[in-house]
């Protein structure tokens, strides 16, 4: 546990403070839980009924629209949907996370209890993370049954899509971690802007890799290639199209990319510790 | 110590909705007098200017689009691909005369080329937009219809459908050696099956054949997903089917000829007795009728047959 945390809890005398802290995972599965039913009284979840509408809509007109490529446009809808929902969420929500504690001074409450800013931090991510895995999840299925109702029956693009669908979690995790990162130390529109910023920046890392072979100069190659592997890159997380054509990653690619996954998103958590526990709350 | 606190909650009561029926009032009003002032502008507003031909082409290169997509590349694919129909589709329903999907030359469809490049550079795996390059493009401009499948094949080198396309446009342009070529590269394609290696010889026998065409488009009718394209299939087949049944009417008034000392027959009764032998439809008076059910008419002065005036098997599409 961190030593910025403050411990006389029992001084306050209550329930909590009372019972033993219990583990640091039981801590952060707390804070986790806590964050997930307040991102849901948010009405974050609300997006999901947009989403049907959006599905509803285009798995009835796009038939007569389409040419008979119905069923690859609500893949390709319905997952770029939630993709773009995702991201939305995970930055406008993500931003506000820790800002919110700070701003109506909750966390002096928190941080006066036997919880370190690190367990705080990995627990408002994971609330997040579950809300996005919920609203993931929920997509996915609206998907798989469009397709079915398109199809008139069983369609096995309806389960080819979960790969891609779990990818794009991926993606998620990723950006929550660094819109987390980034309202760490600065203001919520300014986070905002720079998380977006990164996830457009991650989706050019191909073009990155080109400017560094590319450039003649030698310190430009470096700094090219530096960012190229210091920037999320998400073009290992991009399957939509492929999905949307029946095809799946690779169980090697799948998995180097959830590797890849957890690799950045503790990079960014360790650099959000460090930023978090600078700040003072006096 | 604590002090007694009131908490204030506005309550909309009929008081208060007495009070503010004005504003209801005066938002209703102001609303529609926002409409009647668009209203009374669209009116007085000169008809804009027939769009210029620059409006047909595409604002950024296909490389960029697909930069610019941020991975949501299938979905700007897929509207590009709906754009393309609707393009098409709307230059067809201004068209006025008879018009056959494979043969949209007349239209000027300076856009088709591009639209479609944009679709298959976002999704290099969409299927259904080169095979609607390589039906609808060939008419416009055939030099791209075979880069676009090119283009395909580089990106989908296992895709033998892609190499029958790139077979069926030199087909269509008599370029039987070379459809010859990609049928056969089709065929050698590990999964394809079977008859396009008896395509491929076709072609360098008898690429121009009627048998060869009833072929290419039984197997279009057969793999095709696009209804406009099983249509187009369906059609061509009515049209060949009709072809051999001319052809065999045409024999039959040639023996009726001979029989009559060079008379050619006046009407199809004179031919009963030899349209009895043959396996072609009649109508309830004994014209031999075509795959739409018209009967065919007997040119008497040129000793020939005809379609009917009425025949479906022209249709445009």
């Amino acid at each position: 546990m961190n030593e910025r945390a403050v411990a006389p809890a029992e001084a306050r005398g209550d329930d909590a403070a009372a019972r033993p802290s219990g583990t640091p995972l039981r801590r952060v599965r707390v804070i986790a839980a806590n964050a997930f039913r307040e991102v849901v009284r948010d009405r974050v979840l609300y997006n999901l009924v947009v989403f049907v509408l959006l599905l509803t809509g285009a798995a009835v007109f796009l038939g007569e629209l389409s040419a008979a490529q119905e069923a690859k446009i609500i893949v390709d809808m319905g997952l770029s949907a939630m993709l773009l929902f995702g991201v939305f969420i995970a930055i406008f929500v993500g931003v506000g996370l820790v800002y919110k504690e700070l701003e109506r001074r909750t966390v002096y409450a928190i941080f006066a209890k036997p919880v370190g800013r690190g367990e705080f931090l990995t627990g408002k991510y994971l609330g997040l993370c579950l809300t996005l895995a919920v609203n993931v999840a929920v997509m996915g299925a609206g998907v798989s049954l469009a397709l079915a109702y398109v199809k008139g029956g069983p369609d096995p693009l309806a389960y080819r899509i979960w790969p891609a669908v779990a990818l794009i979690f991926c993606e998620l995790m990723i950006v929550v971690a660094v819109a987390l990162l980034f309202s760490s130390f600065s203001t919520p529109a300014l986070s905002a802007l720079l998380t977006f910023a990164v996830f457009v920046i991650g989706h050019f890392s191909a073009d990155m890799r080109s400017f560094a072979a590319s450039t003649g100069t030698a310190p430009a190659r470096i700094l090219f290639a530096a960012l190229y592997y210091l920037l999320p890159n998400f073009s290992h997380f991009t399957y939509i199209t492929d999905a949307s054509h029946g095809l799946t990653p690779t169980p090697a690619a799948f998995a180097a990319a959830i590797l890849y996954t957890l690799l950045y998103v503790a990079v960014l958590l360790a650099a959000s510790t460090l930023i978090f526990n600078r700040r003072n709350f006096k | 110590m604590t002090t007694p606190t009131h908490q204030h909650t506005p309550r909309v009561g009929a008081g208060s909705a007495r009070r503010e029926w004005p504003l209801f009032l005066l938002l209703v009003a102001c609303l529609g007098g926002a409409a009647g002032v668009v209203h009374w502008l669209d009116a007085r507003r000169h008809a804009p200017p027939p769009a210029p031909r620059l409006s047909e082409e595409l604002y950024v290169s296909p490389q960029a689009a697909r930069r610019l997509s941020l991975g949501f590349n299938g979905l700007a694919a897929d509207w590009y691909w709906m754009r393309t129909l609707q393009y098409v589709g709307g230059k067809v329903t201004a068209h006025k005369g008879r018009i056959q999907i494979d043969d949209l030359g007349a239209l000027e469809l300076r856009a088709l080329a591009p639209l479609l490049d944009h679709a298959t550079t976002l999704d290099p795996q969409f299927m259904a937009a080169y095979e609607y390059g390589a039906v609808v493009l060939p008419a416009v401009d055939v030099e791209s219809a075979v880069r676009l499948i090119n283009k395909g094949i580089e990106a989908n080198p296992r895709a033998w459908r892609l190499r029958s396309h790139l077979g069926y446009i030199h087909w269509q342009q008599g370029r039987y050696p070379e459809a010859g070529t990609a049928y056969g590269a089709a065929s050698a394609v590990p999964g394809a099956p079977g008859w396009l290696g008896v395509m491929a010889a076709q072609m360098s026998t008898k690429g121009g054949s009627r048998d060869t065409s009833r072929a290419i488009y039984e197997t279009m009718l057969r793999t095709t997903e696009d209804d406009q394209m099983k249509r187009l299939a369906l059609r061509r087949l009515l049209q060949l089917q009709s072809l051999d049944e001319q052809d065999a009417l045409r024999g039959l008034l040639a023996a009726h000829r001979e029989r009559n000392g060079g008379r050619c027959a006046a009407t199809w009764r004179e031919l009963a007795p030899l349209l009895r032998q043959t396996r072609l439809k009649s109508d309830a008076s004994g014209s031999p009728v075509d795959p739409s059910g018209v009967p065919y008419l007997l040119s008497y002065d040129k000793c020939d047959v005809e379609l009917g005036l009425r025949s479906e098997i022209l249709r445009s599409y």
